[in-house]
C-alpha cells in the first residue's frame, strides 16, 4: 500500500514537473497560447463545474446546460436593454431568477425520469435543449448579438507582449465556483447531506436525508450558477440561440477526463485542453480543426476508460 | 387474419407505388420529404431497441450525402450507385467509431453522437478542395433531370428498404439478442450474446441508412453544404417523430413520420423562425407522459377492449 502510495506521488509528481516545463517552453515561444489558453480553460471549468454537480449528485447527464447558459446570456442582454444595467452587475438578479428557473425544471420535468431509463433522461434533456434553444431563436431570432462594452478589451503589456486583461475574469469566476463548491460540499450540512445523496440516495434517504429537496435544491443550484456565468460570457462574446449546445459537449468532454464526482480534476483537465485548443488555433490554416481537438479526445477517453475496465 | 393483412400491405404499396398518377407535384415533395424523415426515424428507433441512443443522424445523413455526390463529381458513377455507395460510406464510419466508443455505452455513446454532426462539419468546411467548404457543391443537375414521379420512386425505395430491414431486425434472432441488452447487459452477456459484436454491426447497418437516406436528399435537391447537409433537422425530426410514433416497433415511427411530416409542411408556414420548437416540445411531453407513443397507447387499447 505505502508503495503504491509512493508511486502514485512520484507520478504525480512527474507530470506536474513536465506540465510546468512545457508551459515554460510555451511561454517563451507563443506567450498568447499560454495567457488566452489560460482563460479559455477558466472558462471551459466554470461551465463544466455546475453540469458535474449535476451528474455527481442528482445523476442526471443534462444536455440543455450549454443552454441555460445561452439563456443566462440573454437575460443579460435583455436587462441591459431595458433597464441598461451592466452585464456584470446582472450576475445578481441572474443568480436567483436562474435558481426559480431551475426549480420550475425540475418540479415539472426532471423529477419524473430520476429513476427512469438513463434513455429517457438522455431524450428528455435533449427535448428541453431543443426547446430552449428554439425559445431562443423565437423571442431573439438568431442573428448574434454583441454589446459594445469598453472594459472587456482592457490589456497590459509585459515587455514587448500585449495581452487582455479582462479575460482573467474567468479565471476568478472558475476559482471562486470550485472553491465555494468544495467549501459547500465538504463544510455545510446541506452539502455533507448532499453528498451522502450522490453516493446513495436509498441509504440517505434511511438516515433521515430529504432526497428530493436536496436534489432539488442541487439542481437549482447549477442551474443558478451556469445562468450566471452566461451572464460573464456576453460581456466578451457575441451570442446567438445555438452557442451553449458546443459547451455542453466540451463539458461533458471535461467530466468524462476528470472522472464523475471529481470537480478539482475538472479544472486541471481544462487547462490541458484549452492550452492544447488555443495552440491549435495559433497556426494559421489550421485554426478551422481546433473544435474537433474535444472530440479526439472523448473517443480517445472512452477508449482509455474502457481497456481500464476490461484489465479490472 | 393474416392472409388479409399481408393483402392489406400490398394494397397500400400498391396505392404508394402509384401516386404520383393521382397527385400534383407539390403533394408528392411533401410526400417525398415525409418518406425521407420515415427513414431516419426507423433507423433511429433500429438502434434505440438495442438500448444506445443516437443523436448523430445528421452526422450520418450528411456524409451519405457528401460521399455521394462527390462521388458522383469526381467518379463519374451514376447517381443511383453513387447513392449506394454513400450508404456503404456512412456504415463503414459509423462501424468505424463504434469499434473505437461502443466499449462504454449508455452516455458515453449518446455524447460522441451528439458530436458527431458538428465534427463532420468542421471537417468538410475545412477541405474546400474537395468539398467546396463553406459553400458546398451543387451538380450540374440534379438527379432523373428533376423528375418528380422518378424521385418519389426513389424516396419510395429508400423507404421501403428501411421498412424491411426494420421488420427483417424484429422477426428474425437479432431482435432477441437485442432486447436481451437492452434490458440487461450482464444477462444478455451470460447467455452467450456478444454484446460489443452485435451493437457495433446494428449501428454500422443503421447508419448505412441514414447515408442511404441522404445520398438521396443530396442528389435530390441536387447539392451539399455544411449547414444544410449536417442541419440539426435531421436529428431532431426523425427522433420527435418515432417518440410520437411509439418506440420499439416498426409502425410507431412510421405513424409518427406521416403525422409529424404533414404538422411540420403546416407549421413550416405558420410560425417560420422557431418551428423547431414544437418537436421539442413533442420530445418532452412525449417522453413524460405516454412514453409508448401513438401506436403503442392505442394498441394497448385495442386489446384490454378485445379481452374486456
Amino acid at each position: 500500500m505505502a508503495n503504491f502510495v509512493g508511486s502514485l506521488k512520484k507520478s504525480t509528481v512527474q507530470i506536474a514537473l513536465a506540465g510546468v516545463i512545457l508551459a515554460v517552453l510555451l511561454a517563451f515561444w507563443k506567450p498568447h497560447v499560454l495567457v488566452e489558453g489560460f482563460q479559455r480553460a477558466c472558462l471551459y471549468a466554470v461551465i463544466a463545474l455546475p453540469m458535474a454537480l449535476i451528474l455527481g449528485i442528482v445523476g442526471i447527464i443534462n444536455l440543455a446546460h450549454g443552454d441555460f447558459m445561452m439563456l443566462g446570456a440573454y437575460f443579460a442582454y435583455w436587462l441591459n436593454v431595458y433597464t441598461g444595467l451592466d452585464p456584470l452587475l446582472s450576475i445578481l438578479p441572474a443568480l436567483p431568477a436562474f435558481f426559480l428557473i431551475g426549480m420550475l425544471s425540475y418540479r415539472a420535468i426532471i423529477r419524473y425520469v430520476l429513476g427512469a431509463p438513463e434513455l429517457n433522461q438522455l431524450l428528455l434533456t435533449f427535448g428541453l435543449a431543443m426547446v430552449l434553444e428554439q425559445l431562443a431563436n423565437l423571442l431573439w431570432t438568431s442573428r448574434p448579438i454583441k454589446l459594445p462594452l469598453k472594459y472587456v478589451s482592457a490589456s497590459a503589456t509585459l515587455g514587448s507582449f500585449t495581452f487582455g486583461i479582462y479575460e482573467f475574469i474567468y479565471v476568478g469566476a472558475a476559482l471562486l465556483v470550485l472553491i465555494g463548491l468544495l467549501i459547500f460540499l465538504k463544510r455545510t450540512d446541506m452539502g455533507q447531506a448532499a453528498l451522502a445523496v450522490g453516493q446513495n440516495p436509498r441509504g440517505a434517504k434511511l438516515v433521515g436525508i430529504h432526497v428530493d429537496r436536496t436534489y432539488l435544491f442541487i439542481f437549482s443550484l447549477s442551474i443558478a450558477l451556469v445562468g450566471a456565468v452566461g451572464a460573464i460570457f456576453m460581456t466578451r462574446h457575441s451570442i446567438f440561440p445555438l452557442v451553449g449546445g458546443a459547451f455542453t459537449m466540451k463539458s461533458f468532454c471535461l467530466i468524462a477526463m476528470a472522472g464523475i464526482g471529481n470537480l478539482t480534476g475538472i479544472l486541471w483537465c481544462s487547462l490541458i485542453l484549452g492550452i492544447a485548443e488555443n495552440f491549435l488555433l495559433s497556426f494559421r490554416g489550421y485554426a478551422g480543426w481546433a473544435d474537433i481537438l474535444f472530440f479526439a479526445l472523448i473517443v480517445l477517453v472512452i477508449i482509455v476508460r474502457a481497456r481500464q475496465r476490461q484489465v479490472k | 387474419m393474416n392472409r388479409w393483412k399481408y393483402l392489406l400491405y400490398l394494397v397500400i404499396f400498391i396505392v404508394l407505388l402509384t401516386l404520383p398518377l393521382y397527385t400534383g407535384v407539390y403533394l408528392l415533395n411533401v410526400v417525398d420529404i415525409i418518406l425521407i424523415y420515415l427513414s431516419l426515424a426507423l433507423s433511429w428507433d433500429m438502434l434505440l431497441r438495442s438500448g444506445q441512443i443516437s443523436f448523430g443522424m445528421a452526422g450520418l445523413f450528411g456524409v451519405g450525402g457528401y460521399a455521394a455526390v462527390l462521388l458522383h463529381l469526381n467518379t463519374g458513377v451514376h447517381p443511383l450507385f453513387s447513392i449506394l455507395l454513400g450508404g456503404l460510406a456512412a456504415g463503414i464510419l459509423a462501424w468505424l467509431i463504434g469499434t473505437a466508443v461502443l466499449q462504454l455505452r449508455g452516455m458515453y455513446f449518446a455524447i460522441v453522437t451528439l458530436a458527431l454532426a458538428e465534427i463532420f462539419r468542421v471537417i468538410v468546411r475545412n477541405l474546400p478542395d474537395l468539398t467546396g467548404g463553406p459553400e458546398g457543391t451543387v451538380l450540374p443537375s440534379a438527379i432523373f433531370s428533376g423528375n418528380s414521379t422518378k424521385t418519389y420512386w426513389l424516396v419510395l425505395a429508400v423507404a421501403v428498404i428501411s421498412i424491411i430491414a426494420s421488420e427483417a431486425f424484429r422477426r428474425t434472432r437479432i431482435h432477441f439478442a437485442l432486447t436481451s441488452i437492452r434490458n440487461d447487459e450482464v444477462v444478455a452477456k451470460s447467455s452467450g450474446i456478444d454484446v460489443f459484436k452485435y451493437l457495433v454491426f446494428i449501428f454500422g447497418i443503421t447508419s448505412a441508412i441514414q447515408g442511404l437516406t441522404g445520398g438521396a436528399y443530396a442528389h435530390i435537391y441536387g447539392f451539399v453544404s455544411p449547414d444544410g447537409s449536417f442541419s440539426v433537422d435531421f436529428t431532431l425530426l426523425p427522433i420527435a417523430m418515432a417518440l410520437l410514433g411509439g418506440m420499439h416497433s416498426t409502425w410507431g415511427p412510421v405513424v409518427g413520420a406521416v403525422v409529424l411530416g404533414g404538422v411540420s409542411e403546416f407549421l413550416k408556414l405558420k410560425i417560420p423562425y422557431g418551428h423547431l420548437m414544437v418537436y421539442g416540445l413533442i420530445i418532452v411531453v412525449a417522453i413524460l407522459f405516454f412514453p409508448r407513443g401513438i401506436v403503442g397507447t392505442l394498441g394497448q387499447r385495442f386489446k384490454n377492449t378485445h379481452r374486456g
